[in-house]
C-alpha cells in the first residue's frame, strides 16, 4: 500500500483492532479499531497522537506483546498470532520495544551488565564470556564505559538509564525497534542526546524504527513518515514534511497548531491557530461517523453518519476525511 | 489577546531590570534568596542568590533543567519548604512582608489570598474524597467571611470562568470523574478564587496532550490578562513560555543566569545556557541533523564548581569564568550571569 516498489516490508498491518474488556467484561475499549500500514526496512515511521489514541498499544502489538483481536499484522511476512509458540519466540527477537520510564524498565537488583547481558542470557547465544564481551561493547557504544558496567539503576540518571535499555534492546541485533515515548521522560539537552544516538545507531546497526510520541518536534526531526492517529485510527499517513508542512486533516492542522514554538509573537504563524474544544472521546463509546467530528470545526451531518474511508490522494499520502485541506464542507465557511 | 504591553524595545529599560530598587508596582520582590537543606549532618546549598521581582500583571517563565532549583524556588516563595530540613536567607516580599519570616499563621493568610498556585499533577492536589465544589468552597470560606450558600454561588462562577461546561452539574462532580484538563482547570478555579496578585503555575501543562496544553495556556493568559494577575510559569517547555510569557527568568544550578525580555532572548540569549537549551529543540533544526546538546549535567549541590556554574559544561569557558560570576546587564536589555555576555554571538531558536 505504500510507495518504495521493491522492498519487502518488516511490518505489514492489515485492518488491525485491539479490543480490551473492563467494567467486569460489559464494555469494550476500542483502543485500536481499524488500522493499516506498511513499515518498510530502514526507515522510521512516526507515530503521532494524544494519550487514548491508541498508539502504545499498537507498540505492544508490534513487539508481539498483545496479539491483535481482529485484522492482521505480519513479521516479515508471517503472521505471528498464528505462527507455533517456538516459532514467534525465534521470529519475535527481531521486533523489540523500547519503554517511556527507563527506570521501570530495569530490574533494581540487576547491575548495569546484568541487565544488559539479559535478552542473551535468555536467547541462550553463545558462551557467559562472549555474552559478557557482546554486552559490554554495546554499553561502550551506547556512552556507558567501564566505569558503569558495575552500577545499579539508581546510581544512574534517567538519560543513562534509557541508554541502558537501548544497548539491551540492541543485543540481540533486532531488524525493528518500537520507541514508544522513549525521550519523554528527559531533560531538554538529554532528549536531544538520545535523538542523536539513535540517529546514529539506526545508520550503525541498519535498524527500522517505529517512533511513537506525543512530541512533534521529536517526530518531525527524526521519522520518514509520520502517521497520525485518533481515537484508535489513523486520520492522516504520509511523508513526514508534507504532513507537518501541509497538514490535510483537520486534526492534524489543529495539533500542529497546538504545538508551542519557541519564537518571538509574529514569528509563530499565530493567525493560523486552532485551539480544539473539548478532549479525546472515551474509546468504550466512541462518536459515530468520523471520530474527530466531535471536536472539528469542519463537521457537518455527513461526518456523523459515514465513517470517511481511508484513502490515498497522492501517491504516499493517506487520509479519512471527508473534508480534506482546505477546502470547506458545502455551504459552510471555514472558521479560522 | 491584547497586545503584548512589552514591547522588545521598550523592554529594555524596566521589562529586564532587576535592580535594587522597589518599584511601586511590583506584587513580588524576591532578593537574595538562598535555600540551604539539611542532609545529615552536612547542609547542601540548594538555591544561591536568587533574585527577580515580578510586576503587577506581568507573566513570567522560569526556565532550566531538573535540578535548577525552579520548584524549590516557588516552594518558598509560599512558604511551603519544609521547615524541619530547610534553611533560607534573603527576602521574599510581598505586600512589603518578607514571607520568609512570617509565622504559619500568617503565611496561611498570604496564600490563597494574595499568592495561589498550580502544580503540575492536578489528581495529586486535588483531594479524592470530596467534591471539586467542596473544595472551592471550603477556599473561598477560608479567606472570604461568606455564607455557605454565597461560597458555593462563587465556587460555581469561578467554575464557569474557567470554562467548565455545565458548573452546577461538575460541582458535584469529584475530581476523578473529571479528565486531566478539566483537573487543571478545576486547579485554577481554586488558585484563583481569592483573586491573588500572584498565580504560581509549576510545569501546569507537562502532564496534558498538547491540544489540551494549547487550552490551558490560552486561558491562563486569558485568566491573567482579564484579572491583572501576575504569572509565574515553571516549566521546562520554551515554547509555552514564548507562548504565554513576557519574559524568561532561566535558572542554572540554583542561579539566575538569564532574565530578560522574552521575544529578544529567543532570538538573542546572552548566556550560553539559555542559548543551549534553544539550540537543542528538535522542533526547528533540520530532520536527522545532529541536534546541539549541552554536554554533562547539572552539578549536585554539593558539588558546584567554585567560579562559574556552567563553566564545566560551556563551550566558550575560558580562564575568567573561574571566578564568580554576576548577573549584569548584557546588551540587548537583558541580565545576564556570564563575563562573555558582551562579547559572544549566542544562537537562539533559529540556526
Amino acid at each position: 500500500m505504500t510507495t518504495a516498489a521493491n522492498t519487502e516490508p518488516l511490518l505489514q498491518v492489515r485492518n488491525l483492532k485491539v479490543h480490551f474488556k473492563t467494567g467486569r467484561g460489559r464494555e469494550t475499549v476500542m483502543a485500536v479499531d481499524g488500522v493499516d500500514f506498511d513499515v518498510l526496512p530502514g526507515e522510521t515511521f512516526g507515530l503521532i497522537g494524544e494519550s487514548g489514541s491508541g498508539k502504545s498499544t499498537i507498540g505492544r502489538v508490534i513487539a508481539c506483546l498483545l496479539n491483535p483481536s481482529s485484522g492482521e499484522i505480519l513479521h516479515l511476512g508471517t503472521d505471528l498470532s498464528k505462527a507455533t509458540r517456538r516459532d514467534r519466540r525465534f521470529k519475535r527477537r527481531d521486533f523489540q520495544i523500547i519503554f517511556q520510564d527507563p527506570h521501570a524498565a530495569l530490574d533494581p537488583r540487576m547491575s548495569i551488565l546484568q541487565s544488559v547481558r539479559e535478552p542473551l542470557d535468555a536467547i541462550g547465544a553463545g558462551t557467559r564470556a562472549e555474552r559478557d564481551v557482546i554486552a559490554r561493547e554495546l554499553l561502550d557504544r551506547i556512552g556507558l564505559g567501564a566505569y558503569y558496567i558495575d552500577r545499579y539503576p539508581h546510581e544512574l540518571s534517567g538519560g543513562q538509564k534509557q541508554r541502558v535499555n537501548i544497548a539491551r534492546a540492541l543485543t540481540i541485533r533486532p531488524k525493528l525497534i518500537a520507541c514508544d515515548e522513549v525521550v519523554s521522560a528527559l531533560d531538554v539537552s538529554i532528549k536531544s542526546d538520545i535523538l542523536n544516538l539513535f540517529v546514529e545507531l539506526q545508520a550503525e546497526y541498519g535498524l527500522t524504527y517505529v517512533f511513537i510520541t506525543h512530541d512533534l518536534g521529536v517526530v518531525s526531526h527524526i521519522s520518514d513518515r509520520v502517521a497520525v492517529m485518533y481515537l484508535g485510527r489513523f486520520v492522516e499517513l504520509g511523508p513526514t514534511a508534507e504532513v507537518t508542512g501541509k497538514p490535510l486533516h483537520p486534526y492534524t492542522r489543529a495539533l500542529m497548531s497546538a504545538e508551542p514554538v519557541p519564537l518571538p509573537r509574529g514569528m509563530r504563524g499565530d493567525d493560523q491557530r486552532i485551539v480544539l474544544q473539548g478532549e479525546i472521546p472515551s474509546p468504550i463509546s466512541p462518536p459515530s461517523g468520523c471520530r474527530f467530528r466531535t471536536r472539528c470545526w469542519k463537521a457537518t451531518s455527513r461526518c456523523a453518519e459515514q465513517v470517511p474511508v481511508w484513502r490515498e490522494i497522492e501517491p504516499g499520502r493517506w487520509i479519512a476525511c471527508h473534508f480534506p485541506g482546505d477546502e470547506a464542507p458545502q455551504g459552510m465557511s471555514t472558521v479560522l | 489577546m491584547i497586545e503584548d504591553p512589552v514591547t522588545p524595545g521598550a523592554a529594555t529599560g524596566n521589562g529586564a531590570a532587576t535592580s535594587d530598587a522597589k518599584r511601586p508596582d511590583s506584587v513580588l520582590e524576591v532578593k537574595d534568596l538562598s535555600i540551604f537543606f539539611q542532609l545529615g549532618r552536612s547542609e547542601a546549598q540548594i538555591t544561591k542568590k536568587v533574585s527577580f521581582s515580578v510586576r503587577r500583571g506581568e507573566r513570567i517563565g522560569v526556565v532550566g533543567e531538573s535540578g535548577c532549583g525552579k520548584t524549590v524556588t516557588a516552594l518558598a516563595l509560599l512558604g511551603l519548604l519544609p521547615p524541619n530540613i530547610s534553611r533560607t536567607e534573603g527576602s521574599v516580599e510581598i505586600g512589603g512582608r518578607n514571607l520568609l519570616r512570617l509565622p504559619e499563621r500568617e503565611l496561611e493568610g498570604i496564600r490563597g489570598r494574595q499568592v495561589g498556585m498550580i502544580f503540575q499533577e492536578p489528581m495529586s492536589a486535588l483531594d479524592p474524597v470530596f467534591t471539586i465544589g467542596h473544595q472551592l468552597r471550603e477556599t473561598v470560606m477560608a479567606h472570604n467571611k461568606v455564607s455557605r450558600r454565597e461560597a458555593r454561588e462563587r465556587s460555581i462562577e469561578a467554575l464557569a470562568s474557567v470554562g467548565i461546561p455545565a458548573p452546577e452539574r461538575r460541582y458535584d462532580d469529584y475530581p476523578q470523574q473529571l479528565s486531566g484538563g478539566m483537573r487543571q482547570r478545576v486547579m485554577i478555579a481554586i488558585a484563583l478564587a481569592c483573586k491573588p496578585q500572584l498565580l504560581i503555575a509549576d510545569e501546569p501543562t507537562t502532564a496534558l496532550d498538547v491540544t489540551v496544553q494549547a487550552q490551558i495556556v490560552e486561558l491562563l493568559i486569558d485568566l491573567t490578562e482579564r484579572t491583572g494577575t501576575a504569572l509565574l510559569l515553571i516549566t521546562h517547555d520554551l515554547g509555552v513560555v514564548a507562548e504565554g510569557c513576557e519574559r524568561i527568568v532561566t535558572m542554572y544550578a540554583g542561579e539566575v543566569v538569564e532574565d530578560g525580555p522574552v521575544d529578544r532572548i529567543l532570538l538573542h540569549p546572552r548566556h550560553p545556557y539559555t542559548s543551549g537549551l534553544l539550540r537543542s529543540l528538535p522542533r526547528l533544526a533540520k530532520p536527522k541533523a545532529r541536534l546541539a546538546s549541552i554536554p554533562g549535567r547539572v552539578p549536585l549541590p554539593g558539588e558546584m564548581p567554585s567560579g562559574c556554574r556552567f563553566a564545566p559544561r560551556c563551550t566558550f569557558a575560558d580562564d575568567r569564568c573561574a571566578l564568580e560570576q554576576a548577573l549584569a546587564p548584557a546588551p540587548g536589555g537583558t541580565l545576564a550571569r556570564c563575563c562573555r555576555s558582551g562579547e559572544l554571538e549566542l544562537q537562539g531558536a533559529l540556526a
